[in-house]
């Protein structure tokens, strides 16, 4: 064990520490971007990496990475410790998983773990965790009823061993995905930024004499954790309720019901009351549930300390099990987003009674909305490519919501003109949705119109994975709902909002972003404000009128 | 012009200062002047200036070969939101391309973030029925008449100063903007139209659109600007040429620049990169890392055999100037420069809720400055540091024309460091020195770890008022070998000015498969872009013999996000070049990510012509103050400064002036000049080369 303690660093020696750990992590995070192939990682971002110490505790992480998978990774190399011990590791050891349950909730994200190692001892992990491009099953959708339908699993397994690959491992991984060569590749950018990592914290003990990463890491948690209990305490004590409704599956409408308590300098997040868990892709496992109830905390309560181990250890959260927020093994979870990004806007409804200067409304993006083509291209090539677009996001307290931007997740979007260029598909348009901005005195984010077509003489498979076409974007203290999802085939016909189905030659499909929710009561907006809005088409002139009073 | 005509004179229009520099071959003189920018008309202190350079090395407007220009009017005029009345022509279904942007939270965290202001606001964006697809296929024909409508919609009722054209896939078919352009040109002959085709002819939509809009929104402006200079330097008797400095440290016609203005949104800090070019090929050095530290930022730059690397896009006006994403993304080619938050006048303080301390990257700016300038400043900056730790000397500050002030600064630190925490004042002024450069050696491996590259082969060459206070530390931290410290931390950037050759870089866009390239598409790419590359450089003053051309694709493997750039082996290209290009890309994927994927398919997805002719030498003799009196090296005085982990050294302080060639000194020591001090920490040996530089063993 490390003799240095947490009071053994200085405010100062402490400072540097931490920035020279988080570059490390962000410069793993450049090689996994750079090499990876999977156009979901770096279109959506959908990937984190994280520095730990040799209990899996987070000491640092990439900044751009995203939240729920920091949050998530340490837990699961903690699982990882359990079956395969410390002093059982070796240079070279990965370890990989995917199982939704003890990682990020859904087979398609990949978790790899390497060990750090100074002076031939194990002093600490390095991993990420990135979406992967295939994992056989189903093609990414919601409507799957057991989880073996949705793609294959691997358990903790040694990817690597003394830095040779486990071929057989390999073999059945590859075997059982559409597309091989890009799975591996990602898998290697992963292997890739968990060896930089490793490298780099290795640099940075030899460089400043440290043994390992242990005293360090209790002191950079203390700090973090003295930041959050900081920014709790100053929100008054109470418990304070909150409940969404979601489109869920069919007829089936999902209920998310949270308590929030606040005593002292620590909150505890409570679910009871909630749907319990169905039998499709919707269920959101507890290690998701856990990061997207934390994380919206933090965004509202102490937004620039950066993220380790203890930044969320002053907050509790509960679900009972068996609910679509605490679903328990087999339940299909392929596509927990859409129940897991409804969390924020559960905790910011509650948080709006206590704190309302410091939340937003729902957002329009949460859950993503996402469309899945698939097929053949006139040249003969395969082609699979998600369309990446945002709704708006809930407007603030003292001014109006992003438009076409995601909240709690960080999706961007890529280029049409690129778009375009691998699939053969033709984009109308993609513009800002008129009226889709929940009125407020602050209004939501717009959402977005994008009309797709297929420029092919064969049909293409699609798949959806969408909410809010029942239940919009809730505005707060007033506001009120932004425009709900809306998807339709060229004919007018609708297909299930979650569910593979197919598009015809030359077809086209409609597809619409809900807007964010609106922030206080709309008759408050200023004129000016409702004047510029229709000046630029953000509303019609019937919504001036009818909805804010402005003629 | 007349045979005497052998000077030229570098002008950098900054937002505090202008700097000149002169340079005359064949009389031998260098000569540097700094006065205040008139910002109402920038031209009053470039002629100002140039005047008074010419009078004091006794030179007539009619010896003047040329004046080199630089400026941030570009760049003020983005951040400070002063430009035209803008209006824009989209395809219809995509006016909103430049508003819904990457749709991407810089900031995780933040729940409230401010986003860039638009450029073009949504009224002013009208849509035009058109389209042509990603193959090239005309889907639907150009509505000329709805392009009459819209233009006269946007002068008559929305006042549009400047119209930009941005249409789906135009960087391979550009054929409807260019006819929407005559259309403009023919309704309103006088009204500067904007390309996206032109202005920056690469995939991908939004960026694409972005810099045509914003070349759009600082075209009439620059113009009228150019005109202007151009006019009043020809009234003084001036008759030799104009030439102005581009974001990627080539130097073009003034025609050119008022065509694509955006072009030279980087034109000043491009100078600085450029100068430590220069001084890496007198010095033959391969591989520099170019550090320039002034009042509020540090700027770092790659130069390899020579020449600054490249890249060919930035970030304009951000939200938040150290934050990535908050900004207008532009297509331009631009020296790849990291700018961090870490100067001079960079501000501590301990952060209420983690009670750590950081530094930066607020600034105390020039007003009211650190502590120690005793004009208001109470929160202690980077200089006061400096100060505390010994390495600045108060009475020798700008050559003593500032006295500096110890107690203030001491008070500073005590209030609002020691109270906080019970570091003593030393240590705090030590823990600010640490942090900010640790800061400033994280953002360099960064950008060192996304080239693949690795510090250790790299000499750092350190210039800006605070560089040679900062960079033997820097180095250190870097485990960079070797220091070299230019004379004149204050004048080595405007040598760039001199020293930058005629340059253009030029792109044009097609995607295809390795295997399945048209190589007549591509080799016609590429004659195009020489001859347009040629007839500039040649207006730009080059010998058209002297012109050199460097082909270079973008490519990646199919479905990978990011291209590298490969140099191709020559401008006319067939399929027996394929084993040499799929080598090269292999190589160079090596070189960043240690390892290829070689089954993987390549596609090649951008083709650049980089065009440039020999640049200038200067010779740096001419610089040094005749005032000064060549001797021995031998301290001038002693001071004591604080090492970490050395503690409290006694340093001999030298007078740069008054070193020649071949000087020796042992660190720890003190170098002044009259914009900066040089630190060299215990044990490095300096040697002073032929061309005056300090080059110091970190060791």
């Amino acid at each position: 064990m490390s003799d240095a303690t947490p009071d053994a660093f200085d405010p100062i020696t402490l400072e540097i520490y931490w920035n020279r750990l988080i570059s490390a992590a962000d410069e793993a995070a450049t090689g996994l971007l750079r090499t990876a192939f999977s156009t979901i990682v770096r279109e959506s971002n959908d990937f984190a990496t994280v520095l730990m110490d040799r209990n899996g505790n987070s000491v640092s992480e990439n900044t751009g990475g995203l939240a729920s998978f920091s949050c998530i990774l340490p837990r699961t190399t903690k699982d990882f410790l359990t079956r395969f011990p410390a002093e059982t590791w070796k240079p070279g050891d990965t370890i990989v998983t995917n199982d939704p349950w003890l990682a990020t909730g859904h087979l398609p994200d990949f978790t790899v773990v390497t060990g750090i190692f100074h002076r031939g001892k194990l002093v600490g992990f390095s991993g990420s965790i990135s979406h992967s491009p295939d994992v056989g099953g189903a093609l990414w959708s919601a409507d799957c009823r057991e989880i073996f339908e949705e793609g294959i699993r691997i358990p903790p397994s040694r990817l690597l061993r003394e830095g040779a690959w486990n071929q057989q491992l390999l073999d059945i991984l590859l075997g059982n995905v559409r597309v091989p060569r890009q799975v591996l590749g990602d898998l290697q950018a992963q292997v890739v930024a968990a060896e930089v990592g490793a490298r780099r914290v290795a640099e940075f003990l030899e460089d400043t004499g440290l043994p390992d990463l242990q005293g360090l890491s209790a002191a950079l948690s203390e700090r973090a954790d003295r930041a959050m209990r900081r920014a709790i305490a100053e929100v008054p004590d109470g418990t304070w309720h909150s409940e969404i409704t979601a489109d869920g599956f069919d007829d089936k409408h999902t209920r998310i019901v949270c308590k929030v308590t606040v005593r002292g300098d620590t909150m505890h997040i409570d679910y009871a009351g909630t749907s319990p868990q169905i039998d499709r892709g919707i269920n959101c496992v507890m290690n998701y549930t856990h990061a997207y109830s934390v994380y919206p905390v933090k965004c509202a309560l102490d937004p620039f300390t950066p993220r380790n181990e203890g930044s969320y250890q002053a907050i509790t959260v509960a679900a009972p099990e068996r609910s679509i927020l605490n679903p328990l093994y087999p339940a299909p979870v392929s596509a927990r987003q859409l129940t897991g990004h409804l969390l924020a806007g559960a905790i910011y409804q509650a948080l709006a009674q206590v704190i309302p200067n410091k939340v937003i409304a729902d957002c329009g993006g949460a859950p993503t909305m996402r469309a899945l083509f698939s097929g053949t291209r006139p040249d003969g090539d395969s082609f699979s490519q998600v369309l990446f677009a945002s709704g708006g996001m809930g407007a603030c307290p003292h001014k109006d919501g992003m438009s076409a931007t995601a909240f709690p997740t960080n999706v961007g979007a890529g280029s049409i003109e690129a778009y375009e260029s691998v699939a053969p598909i033709i984009v109308r348009k993609k513009r800002l949705r008129v009226d889709s901005g929940g009125p407020g005195t602050f209004r939501g984010g717009l959402g977005q119109e994008i009309e797709l077509q297929l420029d092919t003489d064969a049909p293409a498979r699609l798949s959806l994975l969408s909410d809010r076409h029942q239940n919009p974007a809730g505005g707060i203290l007033g506001g009120l709902p932004g425009g709900p999802s809306v998807i339709a085939f060229g004919d007018g016909t609708k297909p299930h909002p979650k569910s593979r189905t197919s598009i015809g030659p030359r077809e086209s499909v409609l597809l619409l972003y809900a807007g964010g929710g609106g922030y206080g009561d709309p008759k408050k907006r200023a004129r000016e404000a409702v004047m510029e809005d229709l000046r630029h088409g953000y509303i019609s002139a019937a919504a001036a009128k009818t909805i804010y009073g402005v003629e | 012009m007349t045979t005497t005509a052998s000077a030229r004179v570098g002008v950098d229009v900054g937002g505090t200062f202008t700097d000149l520099v002169l340079h005359d071959p064949v009389r031998n003189i260098v000569r540097t002047g700094k006065l205040l920018t008139t910002p109402d008309d920038p031209s009053e202190a470039i002629l100002n200036g140039i005047a008074r350079i010419l009078r004091e090395a006794e030179l007539k407007p009619e010896d003047v070969h040329s004046v080199i220009h630089g400026t941030t009017l570009v760049t003020n005029t983005i951040i400070e939101r002063t430009g035209a009345t803008v209006g824009l022509l989209t395809t219809e279904g995509f006016r909103d391309s430049i508003e819904i942007g990457r749709e991407t939270r810089y900031d995780l965290y933040d729940l409230f973030l401010e986003t860039p202001a638009l450029l073009v606001p949504r009224a002013r964006r009208l849509e035009i029925p058109e389209r042509i697809a990603s193959d090239g296929r005309i889907l639907l024909p150009l509505d000329e008449a709805a392009v009459v409508a819209a233009t006269k919609q946007l002068v008559e009722a929305e006042g549009a100063e400047a119209i930009a054209v941005g249409f789906l896939h135009s960087y391979h078919s550009p054929q409807h903007e260019k006819r929407a352009g005559e259309i403009i040109r023919a309704l309103y002959p006088n009204l500067p139209v904007s390309l996206s085709a032109e202005v920056a002819p690469e995939i991908r939509e939004f960026e694409r659109i972005s810099t045509a809009s914003a070349n759009a929104y600082v075209q009439p402006l620059m113009a009228r600007y150019l005109d202007r200079v151009q006019t009043t330097l020809q009234s003084t008797g001036f008759r030799g040429h104009l030439y102005i400095m581009l974001s990627g440290g080539g130097i073009t016609t003034v025609r050119e620049a008022k065509d694509f203005p955006i072009r030279l949104i980087e034109s000043g800090p491009a100078a600085g990169a450029m100068a430590s070019a220069f001084i890496s090929r007198l010095t033959g050095l391969e591989h520099v890392v170019s550090f320039d530290m002034g009042g509020t930022t540090a700027k770092m730059c790659l130069v390899d055999h020579h020449e600054p690397n490249h890249k060919f896009d930035f970030e304009a006006g951000r939200v938040r100037r150290f934050q990535k994403g908050s900004g207008l993304p532009l297509k331009v080619s631009v020296v790849d420069m990291i700018e961090i938050g870490a100067g001079g006048g960079s501000l501590a303080r301990i952060d209420p809720g983690s009670g750590l301390m950081k530094v930066g990257p607020r600034s105390a700016g020039a007003k009211p400055g650190p502590v120690c300038y005793g004009r208001g400043g109470t929160e202690p900056a980077v200089t006061d540091a400096d100060l505390v730790l010994g390495r600045l000397d108060p009475a020798y500050f700008l050559g003593g024309e500032m006295a500096l002030n110890l107690d203030p600064v001491r008070r500073a630190f005590e209030t609002r460091i020691t109270a906080e925490t019970g570091i003593a004042v030393e240590q705090a002024a030590l823990g600010v020195q640490r942090i900010v450069d640790e800061t400033m050696a994280s953002a360099t491996r960064m950008h060192l770890a996304e080239k693949g590259k690795d510090p250790r082969r790299y000499t750092m060459i350190a210039f800006g008022g605070a560089g040679p206070v900062h960079a033997w530390n820097l180095a250190r931290l870097l485990k960079i070998k070797r220091l070299v410290v230019p004379l004149g931390a204050g004048v080595a950037s405007a040598l760039g000015f001199l020293v930058a050759p005629p340059a253009t870089d030029m792109v044009r866009s097609y995607v295809a498969r390795l295997e399945r390239i048209d190589w007549t598409r591509v080799n016609a790419l590429f004659a195009e872009m020489k001859a347009a590359g040629s007839a500039l450089l040649t207006e730009a003053g080059a010998t058209p013999g002297s012109i050199t051309f460097r082909p270079v694709a973008e490519m990646r493997h199919v479905g990978q996000g990011f291209e590298i750039p490969v140099l191709l082996p020559g401008l006319e290209l067939s399929d027996a070049d394929l084993p040499t290009i799929r080598e090269r890309f292999f190589a160079a994927y090596r070189d960043r990510f240690e390892r290829v994927v070689e089954e993987s398919p390549i596609e090649a997805l951008s083709w650049r012509l980089s065009c440039s002719a020999p640049g200038w030498t200067i010779d740096l003799a001419g610089a040094v103050p005749r005032t000064a009196e060549a001797g021995p090296a031998a301290p001038r005085t002693q001071r004591r400064v604080l090492f970490e982990g050395a503690g409290w050294l006694d340093c001999p302080v030298y007078d740069r002036y008054a070193l020649r060639a071949g000087a020796r000194i042992t660190g720890p020591a003190l170098i002044e000049e009259r914009e900066s001090t040089c630190v060299v920490g215990p044990g490095s040996e300096v040697v002073v080369d032929d061309f005056l530089n300090l080059v110091i063993d970190v060791t």
